[in-house]
């Protein structure tokens, strides 16, 4: 089951440089192992995180099967205006997840 | 606050160098990570045991189809349920048997909620006992050792106590006299138990104590016992002991 946390500061002044902190809830099934039947379990990770913030993509990861299951990840952007983080992630098999984290800019 | 930290570090670097027995009090198996650990362990923001946690206060307000949510009975869990996970494991009154956390909670699902029990080390089990368990940090271990816990007490400790398997060790023999010690990667704690449910990291997951016991099992290549066990349970409950006034830090991070 997908799930994430994300960590902003509470508060940020405008042009400040924040910690947008990124922990999610993952297997990260790297895929290959013996499913007992014969055939093997597809690979089933989360190949990429973006974050979108005051309408530009301020970050993006690409993944592969050597991240570790339930990922952290951390990234610095600047402060411009009060509004939403929009967190998305592409999972192998189409399947996308969004989360979205309110940053105040005062 | 880096004095009270410091100085388990330095015993340690003392016990490293000298090869000496551990002599000192049972101390938690935070004592044992390294610094960078402790810290991840500590945050919130990036110790993914909390999603356990998370999951456990979902399914505990969760109406099942059968019957009342947990919160039915449990009302204001914060309060009523805080220090529970200190007092297990505990002997059933009603059947004599002895329950720890995870037993209980199985005991309340079947017999009250009316629903089929989860399973031991289903993820939905873990999530509950990781978040009743979490409801207790800080508080100090208190179990029951007297009255009808005492024979229950005396098997676990047998059990600790008791050679066993191909390399012919007992628990003691690591978890008294050689910790601080390294074990491969490792370094030997004493056993406290008190994280659990614990993400570790070797799992990629939460698991139980009782994962951890037959991990351990594994190790000194001797019987692996079922999870929920008889002879687990006892063991629970004398690790529970010997942890006595040590804080419950469910869920922690273990390596």
């Amino acid at each position: 089951m997908f799930n994430a946390r994300i960590t902003l500061p509470p508060q940020a002044k405008p042009g400040e440089i924040v910690e947008i902190k990124v922990l999610v809830r993952h297997p990260m099934d790297r895929g290959g192992q013996s499913d007992g039947r014969g055939g093997t379990v597809p690979r089933k990770i989360l190949n990429r995180m973006t974050a979108t913030y005051a309408g530009a993509e301020i970050f993006r990861i690409d993944m592969n099967t050597g991240v570790a299951a339930n990922p952290f990840v951390s990234f610095m952007t600047r402060a411009i205006e009060t509004g939403d983080i929009l967190f998305e992630w592409r999972e192998d098999g189409g399947a996308t997840y969004t989360r979205t984290a309110r940053l105040t800019v005062a | 606050m880096t004095g009270a930290l410091r100085l388990p570090a330095l015993l340690l670097a003392l016990l490293a160098l000298t090869g000496l027995a551990w002599a000192g009090d049972v101390v938690s198996g935070s004592t044992f990570l390294s610094p960078e650990l402790r810290r991840q362990q500590d945050d919130p923001s990036r110790n993914p045991a909390w999603f356990w946690v998370d999951q456990g206060t979902e399914l505990f307000v969760r109406k099942p189809a059968g019957g009342e949510a947990c919160l039915g009975c449990h009302g204001d869990p914060v309060a009523t349920l805080r220090g529970a996970a200190t007092r297990y494991p505990q002997v059933d009154a009603a059947s004599s048997k002895l329950l720890n956390l995870e037993g209980r909670i199985e005991q309340c699902r079947v017999e009250r909620q009316h629903e089929p029990a989860f399973g031991y080390e289903s993820p939905e089990l873990l999530a509950l006992t990781a978040y009743v368990a979490s409801l207790s940090r800080g508080l100090p271990m208190s179990v029951r050792t007297d009255g009808p816990a005492r024979p229950f007490y005396d098997a676990g400790k047998a059990f600790f106590e008791r050679r066993q398997g191909q390399l012919n060790l007992s628990c003691q023999q690591c978890h008294d006299g050689l910790v601080g010690q390294k074990l491969r990667g490792d370094t030997i704690s004493n056993g406290a138990g008190t994280g659990y449910p614990a993400y570790r990291l070797e799992w990629n997951t939460v698991g139980s104590l009782h994962r951890r016991l037959r991990a351990c099992a594994l190790g000194v290549r001797a019987t692996q016992f079922d999870y929920g066990s008889p002879e687990y349970l006892a063991l629970e409950l004398y690790l529970a002991a010997r942890a006595k006034g040590l804080p419950v830090e469910t869920p922690a991070l273990r390596r």
